[in-house]
C-alpha cells in the first residue's frame, strides 16, 4: 500500500473509531433522563407546612432517622396508582423511617381531597411555588427521595415506585454510604 | 358522560400558578436570558424562559430569586448544574466530551477543503487517446474486410 493510501485509511479508521464512539455514548443513555447530581450530598435543608395542622417541619430537625420524601400531586395519574405502595410501607416501616409527602404544584384542596385528611399514614408537607422542589432537583412527579439518618442524599426514585424497589431502597438506607446505596432500581 | 370525561382531562393538569413578582427591566432582563439558557425538565428541548409548565415556572421563580439575591450568572447557573447536571444546560461547556461537538464539524470542515485544495492543484493529465496507445501487434488475418479496417484505423 503506498504511503499516501495508508494516511487514507488511517485518517479514515481515526474519524469513524471517533463516531461510533460518539455514537455509542449518546444512544446509550434515555436523552430525557435527568442525572441524581445530589447523591451522597447533605439533603437540602426546608421547612414546609403541613397539609393537615400547618405545623411547620423542618429537615434539620429530623436527624437520626432516615426518612423518606415522596413528591406527588393530584393530578398526576401514576402518583394516584403508587400512593398505596407508599402509604403500606408508611403504615410498615413508620418506626424506622420517616416518611413525607410533599405536594407538588397543587391546590390545598385538591391535595386533601387526594391524601385524606388528615392523612392517617404519613404526613404531607406543603411546598408553596415548589421551591423545596427545584432545590431537590425534581424535574416531575411522582419521585421519591432518600435521606439517610445522618441527612445525607442516598438515593433517588424518579417513576411510581413498586413495593419491591421500596423495600431495596429501605434497606439501603441502612447500610453505610456507598456501592450499597446503589441498588438496582 | 361530557362531565365526566371534561373532569378527567382537566384533572390530569397541574393548576397553574402565576410566576413570582417581576424584578426591575435590568435584572429581570438577566432573569429571561439566563432562563433561556435552562432546559425545562418537562418539555422537549425548550428553555424554562419558553416554557409554559409547572416546573419551569417554578425554575424561573429561582432564578429571579438568586438573581435578587445578587448572585452571579455563573453561579446561577452552576446551582442548576449542581441539581440537573449538565442536562440543563441548553448549551453545553465546550470542555471534555462535549469538546468533541464543537470541534468535530471544524476539523471535518478544514479537511475537507484541504483535500479539496489539493486536488483543485493536482496538474490534470491529458487523456491518453486511442491513438496514441502503442500499436497492438495483431496476427495477419485472412479476412480482407478485418484488414481493410485495420489499414483504416492505422491512418
Amino acid at each position: 500500500m503506498s504511503r499516501r493510501g495508508l494516511w487514507i485509511g488511517l485518517s479514515l479508521a481515526v474519524v469513524t473509531a471517533v463516531l461510533l464512539f460518539v455514537l455509542a455514548k449518546g444512544f446509550g443513555r434515555d436523552p430525557h433522563a435527568v442525572p441524581f447530581q445530589l447523591r451522597g450530598k447533605p439533603a437540602p435543608d426546608f421547612t414546609l407546612r403541613r397539609l393537615d395542622t400547618g405545623a411547620p417541619v423542618r429537615l434539620s430537625d429530623l436527624k437520626g432517622k432516615p426518612i423518606v420524601l415522596n413528591f406527588w400531586a393530584s393530578w398526576c395519574a401514576p402518583c394516584k396508582m403508587e400512593h398505596p405502595v407508599v402509604t403500606m410501607a408508611a403504615r410498615r416501616y413508620g418506626q424506622e423511617y420517616q416518611f413525607f409527602g410533599v405536594v407538588f404544584e397543587d391546590t390545598e384542596e385538591n391535595a386533601r381531597a387526594f391524601a385524606g385528611n388528615p392523612d392517617p399514614s404519613f404526613p404531607q408537607l406543603i411546598d408553596e411555588r415548589s421551591r423545596m422542589a427545584v432545590d431537590y432537583g425534581v424535574t416531575g412527579v411522582p419521585e421519591t427521595y432518600f435521606i439517610d439518618a445522618q441527612g445525607i442524599l442516598r438515593d433517588k426514585v424518579a417513576f411510581p415506585i413498586d413495593p419491591r424497589t421500596m423495600m431495596d431502597k429501605l434497606a439501603a438506607l441502612k447500610q453505610p454510604a456507598g456501592p450499597l446505596s446503589e441498588v438496582v432500581r | 358522560m361530557t362531565a365526566w370525561v371534561l373532569g378527567l382531562v382537566l384533572a390530569s393538569y397541574a393548576p397553574q400558578q402565576a410566576g413570582s413578582a417581576l424584578l426591575d427591566p435590568p435584572r429581570e432582563a438577566r432573569v429571561q436570558a439566563l432562563g433561556k439558557q435552562l432546559r425545562c425538565p418537562m418539555c422537549q428541548g425548550l428553555s424554562i424562559a419558553d416554557s409554559g409548565s409547572s416546573a419551569a415556572r417554578a425554575q424561573m421563580d429561582k432564578v429571579r430569586e438568586l438573581v435578587a439575591a445578587g448572585k452571579s450568572d455563573q453561579e446561577i447557573r452552576d446551582y442548576f448544574t449542581s441539581r440537573y447536571g449538565e442536562w440543563a444546560l441548553l448549551e453545553p461547556p465546550a470542555a471534555g466530551m462535549n469538546l468533541l461537538v464543537w470541534l468535530l464539524p471544524v476539523l471535518l470542515l478544514v479537511g475537507g477543503g484541504v483535500a479539496i485544495a489539493r486536488t483543485m492543484r493536482r496538474p490534470v493529465s491529458a487523456a491518453p487517446s486511442p491513438a496514441a496507445e502503442p500499436e497492438e501487434k495483431l496476427p495477419p488475418s485472412d479476412d480482407p474486410y478485418l484488414e481493410a479496417v485495420r489499414a483504416e484505423l492505422r491512418q
